[in-house]
């Protein structure tokens, strides 16, 4: 199939960009890399008046550091980040989930922020963010916000932004040196979106757990914190933890759906185990260190 | 006959490893596939397809659409109606329940065209095609079998939603039950096995172009342009040399490209009245939704076996969905045709029917049987589990090795020299079963779950003469005067190869270089008819032709040497494009030299010699010829997931002559891997209101390099009896992948417990269902779940069969009846006579094919007996049971193999 | 619907055009310059078979409008030979490893594989694979690819 029809601009800078979304109410779309929404274009699913393209506006793109956190610009390719050296040594989960973001060949196109922005329930971006605590920056004509990931997803591919918004900025907290990063993703085929996966991290200070985040994708409309397993890791010592037990709690926070690839009762049954194991094996490594 | 028996020169072409002659187009993007066809005014294509699966079309409104930029036209059916069109099945047989190219005032599934938008772009058909105004009155849709069992009619004019329907309901009560119940041993087995969609990667295309008066030139994604050609002009009722053909390229067809269907012939039809050339390109959403699928069946095979594990009878009840237009009416015969000729089984019986339901309609797809492995592989597995018997002894104890054959199997097939249990001994001298037991064991020690599966098969290959299109192929072939050699073949690759394989057989039999062959195909101006690739076919078939047509060829060529030199034929070898005389060195020539005496100087030929250096052959083998394999695989099951990973799979399969081993691997490789992906990931389901679900490739799971393993092959090679010896290869892997696989996850499954139904594909959520031993698929949800027939209970009698009353009011039968006679390959219409001297019946059956004769048949009280012996398909006795009532006669045929048909008959109006 | 004027250079040849917003590169490439090597078998980005190189990098160009191309280089595979015919590396692996059948899928896993390759001579059969998972081929089952991948790896095949 092809799109319908559309017009196309490309502006050079974000208050270009924010000009021209506020001017079209809610007619425009934003293209960034483009490896999801083409095949929703392609397919007529989604027909806009004007395509905005944000690969032009250089301030949207790369990575910096600023007062303990480390930034990315949504633009920023998914391969580009995949190598970034800053990445790799702030926000290793994050490069660890980017390395199954779709194949070699959408990694080289796809952004950071396009995933992010777009909201897909099973993808790991945004799951990543929200486990990391990370800030979303947005920006309009009539100002910029900034808007916790938790905060930002309201259902599958629905979030807080607002037609005439735009995402300049994902901001991760900074986790301290030597963080546990914890991931694992049940996916029928490489590259697929997860039948179930979660993503986090966990600072350790004197043996017991000072900090946690931990997201699930595919187990609900939105990526889902793992509250209550977050909550009753913090402060508990390496050795009282009962994995299973987190397990179930984290599972419980979840509402995973039926599909034809899998039951919810499938993803919370293997959810459960992947986390239990994944926290074992990402606890047990960590006291061997 | 060996290949190995030479008299050509010692360049061994035949069995390398030869590099593929289309692989220098392709690889550069140098092909010719029908999107690359651009020609001058030439404009596009996009249908509107129906968005419910059941109801009537209210209103078209076109109005809005007809005004969108660079619209030409908007076809509905009435526009399309002004050139008669009869669709047939693959066997130019009449579609039973008549399609139209568009849909006439119903629609019957999602997906069904409805309009025809004709524009500039494909894009702005598009366009155009998204604001016509469809108005349907929905009504509630059948989409199971189960909802075609008890639903409302499909088609409305029908009696009822049976499609095609086979097989002897009786016998189960009259022989196969009182042989169970004797049974030591009854294993039943139920497989639910879910729609594939084919997925070629190139999708549906067609470019038509009308030309001169009335003639056409059609690019088609097919699989045998003179199939296509023969095809478009059938069901337009033109001279088949009126519609020119050409498919120089085809990126996979798998059965979906078999015939032309709606769209294609559609875009045939309406380039006739638009006289312009016209191009559709199928996409993939509608490649999935919209092509037609493969395989939704419902199976349930209950075996006996003896104490030893000796089958002493089956029976099965097979359904299978046909959706609303089927390319062909089809309850698949042939399941149970080619369940039991490998074995040792004293009586089979079976019903088989084909449903209509409001889905898209059933095509074809590599080995459409494949179900007689698939339940018979894996019921014997369950009963070698159940009775405590190695699954290879198992299969040791029934199948048939050659030394116990020829024999003919209880559905009348002639098993000459079919070797499963000879490609399983292979298999099992290959790989160390028993210290694969030794690693599983210690491996569940540990909580993994390994499985081993076996499974063996035969297939039927290279069928020709026994039914339309099913025939010879024709090799065309001449040394130019340039000495370099041209082949023209009836043959057609998609991904096949034959330019490759049969230059290797010219190379190898005539002694010239490959690379100073050039091979032309894939055009129906070029070569005979040939159906291409349908039924592993062309490589037995195209591959005796080319050998044959070769050594014709060497004959002239060494009598020409001959006479020249003056010595004698036996004299004369060709080797390595060279013409020698033995013991006369100084007279060899190359064959440039020779063809230009052939050519150019024919008074210097034998007398009497036609000038130039051509010969032609058409083969006609056997009506069948058999391959047979066993394969072997080895799996670990994930507990905590569910997930399957295969860790080795082998191949030993048997089929002659290989000329290519890469193009046969490739062959076997292909299957398996559409294998695995039936097995473990491929589906295209559908909601209860009829809609496909898996309209993407993010949806319907394509196994990709990470799902198949590396696969070895041992190859038996015993020749078979056509010319050349080869056998088909085509189907194989994706017949018997299925089992095999099967049978290693159940074997790997089997401490958590048996998968009593088996419903495809193997989710990681189903094989949770084993391990955990409670409902974590959520199968239980599924509304459309059919209990398994029980084995004991009667099967419901074929409806609309009506038995022979006993005391039914009868006239005299004597005279003229037009009967029908619903036969497997759709429904055959001839003249019936009969003759009566009391109880003494005879007559004839007439048809333009020709004319039975029979006699001996009785007639009591209006029931008539008789028996007809037919050639065609095959050799086999009708037994015609009969009940004539008043005007009619209705009652029912045994057609041997074929089981039995529904009969019908009145007088002539 | 806006249209563009747009420079590429493709294979090395230079080409200006007028392009409509909504046509992908992969549809403006076929139709618009006759680079018919280049196959659109899925336009949602998941077979592969359209993969071309933008800038050096392989990308769907189903998943890339024309526009979007403006100034770029592309590599398609009818610009993998030497311009003397000499097939890519890539390509003769293919061939030798009977790593295509039909040929549709072919253009865009020879794109991928030399991308890969190119952007890293050491590149192991793992690396290669690794970029495979975008691809889908129905014929071969995968085995002479992977054989190619080997070969091409200095693996044995």
């Amino acid at each position: 199939m092809k799109p319908a029809p559309f017009d196309y601009v490309r502006p050079a800078s974000i208050a270009e960009a924010c000009a021209i979304l506020s001017e079209a109410g809610g007619g425009a779309t934003v293209i960034a890399g483009g490896q999801t929404l083409m095949p929703l274009l392609n397919l007529r699913m989604s027909q806009p008046f004007i395509l905005v393209d944000i690969n032009g506006i250089a301030e949207l793109k790369g990575v910096s550091r600023a007062g303990g956190a480390t930034r990315i610009g949504p633009a920023t390719r998914q391969a580009e980040a995949l190598r970034d050296a800053t990445l790799a040594r702030q926000l290793p989960a994050l490069v660890t989930a980017l390395g199954h973001v779709g194949h070699y060949q959408t990694r080289n196109r796809g952004t950071v922020g396009g995933s992010i922005a777009l909201g897909e329930p099973a993808a790991e971006m945004p799951a990543t963010a929200v486990a990391l605590g990370a800030e979303i920056e947005i920006a309009s004509v009539r100002g910029r916000r900034s808007v916790k990931a938790e905060e930002f997803y309201l259902g599958p591919y629905m979030t807080v932004l607002e037609p005439d918004e735009l995402v300049t900025g994902i901001t991760y907290p900074d986790w301290p040196e030597g963080h546990v990063v914890l991931f694992r993703e049940v996916a029928q085929r490489p590259g697929d979106f997860a039948l179930v996966g979660m993503v986090g991290a966990l600072a350790l200070e004197g043996g017991s757990i000072a900090r946690a985040g931990i997201a699930w994708f595919g187990m609900g409309p939105v990526p889902v914190r793992a509250r209550q397993a977050e909550a009753a890791l913090l402060g508990t010592g390496l050795g009282d933890i009962d994995a299973d037990a987190v397990a179930a709690l984290a599972v419980a926070d979840t509402a995973p759906f039926d599909d034809h690839h899998a039951s919810a009762e499938y993803r919370r049954t293997v959810g459960k185990r992947i986390f239990a194991r994944t926290l074992r094996e990402a606890l047990d490594i960590r006291s061997v260190a | 006959m060996s290949f190995h028996a030479s008299s050509v020169g010692a360049t061994r072409y035949v069995g390398e490893r030869t590099p593929r002659k289309e692989d220098g187009r392709l690889l550069t993007g140098r092909g010719q596939f029908t999107d690359d066809v651009q020609l001058p005014g030439m404009m596009h294509v996009a249908y509107v397809r129906s968005p419910v699966a059941r109801g009537r079309i209210v209103s078209i409104g076109l109005d809005v659409a007809r005004e969108m930029p660079g619209v030409q036209a908007i076809y509905t059916q009435a526009d399309l109606a002004a050139i008669p069109v009869q669709m047939m099945s693959f066997f130019f047989t009449p579609i039973e329940s008549p399609v139209t190219l568009l849909a006439d005032g119903r629609v019957a599934c999602v997906g069904d065209p409805v309009c025809m938008v004709i524009a500039e772009s494909r894009a702005q058909a598009e366009d155009a095609a998204a604001l016509v105004e469809l108005e349907i009155e929905e009504e509630t849709a059948l989409v199971t079998i189960a909802d075609a069992r008890t639903g409302p009619l499909v088609h409305p004019d029908r009696d009822d939603n049976v499609a095609a329907e086979m097989g002897d309901a009786d016998m189960l009560e009259e022989v196969i039950q009182p042989l169970l119940d004797k049974a030591p041993h009854v294993v039943t087995h139920t497989i639910r096995h879910q729609r594939i969609a084919q997925s070629p990667m190139e999708c549906r295309a067609c470019v038509a172009s009308p030309e001169g008066s009335g003639e056409m030139t059609v690019w088609v994604g097919c699989q045998s342009p003179h199939l296509a050609a023969r095809y478009v002009a059938l069901v337009l009722g033109l001279p088949q040399e009126s519609i020119r053909v050409i498919a120089k390229d085809v990126g996979g067809g798998f059965g979906l490209k078999n015939i032309p269907w709606r769209e294609e012939v559609a875009v045939v039809v309406a380039a006739r009245l638009f006289g312009r050339p016209l191009k559709w390109i199928e996409d993939r959403y509608e490649a999935l939704t919209a092509s037609s699928h493969a395989r939704e069946q419902e199976v349930t095979l209950t075996i006996g076996l003896d104490e030893e594990g000796r089958l002493l009878a089956a029976w099965s009840d097979y359904a299978c969905n046909n959706g609303a237009w089927p390319m062909g009416e089809d309850a698949n015969i042939a399941v149970h045709m080619f369940m039991w000729p490998a074995h040792k089984l004293p009586a089979y019986g079976f019903v088989t029917r084909g449903w209509y339901t409001n889905t898209m309609g059933l095509g074809g797809y590599r080995g459409p049987w494949a179900m007689e492995s698939l339940i018979r592989e894996t019921t014997l597995d369950k009963a070698a589990r159940k009775l405590g018997i190695d699954p290879v002894e198992l299969r040791r104890r029934n199948l048939l090795y050659l030394p116990e054959q020829p024999v003919t199997s209880s559905m009348g097939i002639e098993v000459t020299d079919i070797t499963p249990g000879e490609c399983l001994e292979k298999l099992v001298a290959h790989v160390d079963i028993a210290a694969f037991r030794k690693e599983q064991a210690e491996a569940r020690k540990e909580g993994r779950y390994l499985g081993m599966g076996i499974a063996t098969y035969i297939e039927p290959t290279g069928s020709a003469g026994a039914m339309q299109p099913m025939t010879g192929e024709t090799v065309h072939l001449r040394i130019e005067p340039t000495g370099k050699v041209v082949a023209m073949l009836s043959t057609h690759s998609q991904g096949h190869g034959t330019a490759t394989t049969m230059a290797q057989v010219i190379a190898d039999r005539l002694g010239v270089a490959y690379e100073d062959i050039a091979v032309f195909e894939g055009d129906s101006a070029i070569g005979a008819f040939g159906p291409g690739a349908a039924g592993s076919r062309q490589g037995v078939i195209a591959g005796g032709a080319t050998w044959r047509a070769t050594e014709l060829l060497a004959e002239k060529v060494k009598a020409v040497a001959a006479h020249l030199s003056n010595a004698s034929v036996e004299a004369v070898t060709i080797a390595e494009g060279m013409v020698h005389v033995e013991g006369a060195p100084e007279m060899s020539r190359s064959l440039k030299e020779l063809a230009e005496i052939a050519y150019g100087d024919p008074a210097r030929l034998p007398e009497g010699m036609a000038s130039g250096l051509e010969a032609q052959f058409r083969y006609q083998p056997p009506p069948m010829t058999m391959t047979s394999a066993a394969h072997c695989c080895v799996v670990e099951v994930d507990a905590e997931t569910g997930f399957v990973k295969i860790l080795r799979w082998i191949s030993a399969e048997d089929c002659g002559t290989v000329i290519n081993p890469g193009v046969v691997e490739g062959q076997i490789a292909g299957g398996l891997a559409q294998a695995i992906g039936q097995v473990l990931l491929e589906e295209m389901p559908y909601d209860a209101r009829g809609n496909p679900l898996a309209a993407t490739f993010k949806d319907y799971l394509m196994p990709t390099m990470f799902d198949v393993p590396d696969f070895e092959y041992l190859h038996a090679n015993t020749p078979s009896q056509t010319i050349g010896g080869m056998r088909g290869v085509g189907e194989g892997g994706c017949i018997i992948g299925p089992p095999t696989l099967v049978n290693a996850i159940a074997d790997a499954l089997a401490p958590f417990g048996e998968i009593e139904e088996l419903t495809l594909p193997l989710t990681p959520a189903r094989i949770l269902d084993v391990i955990e031993q409670r409902d974590v698929s959520g199968r239980q949800a599924q509304p459309e779940k059919v209990a398994a027939a029980p084995v004991a209970a009667p099967l419901a009698p074929v409806p609309e069969v009506a038995e022979p009353a006993p005391a039914a009011p009868t006239g005299s039968v004597d005279g003229d009846w037009d009967m029908t006679l619903k036969a497997p390959m759709g429904g055959q219409t001839f003249l019936a006579h009969f003759d009566t001297d009391g109880a003494a019946l005879s007559g004839y059956l007439s048809a333009p094919e020709g004319r039975q004769e029979f006699s001996g048949g009785m007639i009591d009280n209006g029931r008539m007996k008789f028996e007809v012996k037919v050639d065609k398909p095959m050799k086999i006795t009708l037994k015609y049971d009969i009940q004539l009532d008043g005007d009619t006669i209705t009652g029912k045929c045994r057609m041997g193999m074929f089981g039995t048909a529904k009969v019908t008959a009145v007088r002539p109006s | 619907m806006s249209e563009h004027r747009i420079d590429i250079t493709v294979n090395g040849r230079r080409h200006t055009a007028t392009v409509e917003a909504r046509a992908s590169l992969g549809e403006f490439l076929r139709e618009g310059l006759g680079y018919t090597g280049t196959h659109l078998a899925c336009e949602h980005g998941v077979c592969g078979a359209c993969t071309v190189r933008v800038d050096g990098v392989a990308v769907r160009s189903c998943l890339m409008l024309a526009v979007q191309a403006d100034g770029c280089e592309i590599t398609t595979v009818e610009g993998l030979a030497a311009p003397d015919g000499t097939l890519h590396r890539v390509q003769q692996a293919l061939q030798d490893n009977f790593g295509l059948q039909c040929g549709f899928c072919t253009p865009g896993v020879a794109i991928t594989l030399a991308a890969v390759l190119d952007d890293d001579p050491a590149a192991t059969a793992q690396d290669m694979e690794a970029a495979m998972s975008g691809h889908v081929c129905r014929c071969t089952g995968y085995q002479g690819i992977r054989r190619a991948i080997r070969q091409l790896a200095g693996e044995a095949v």
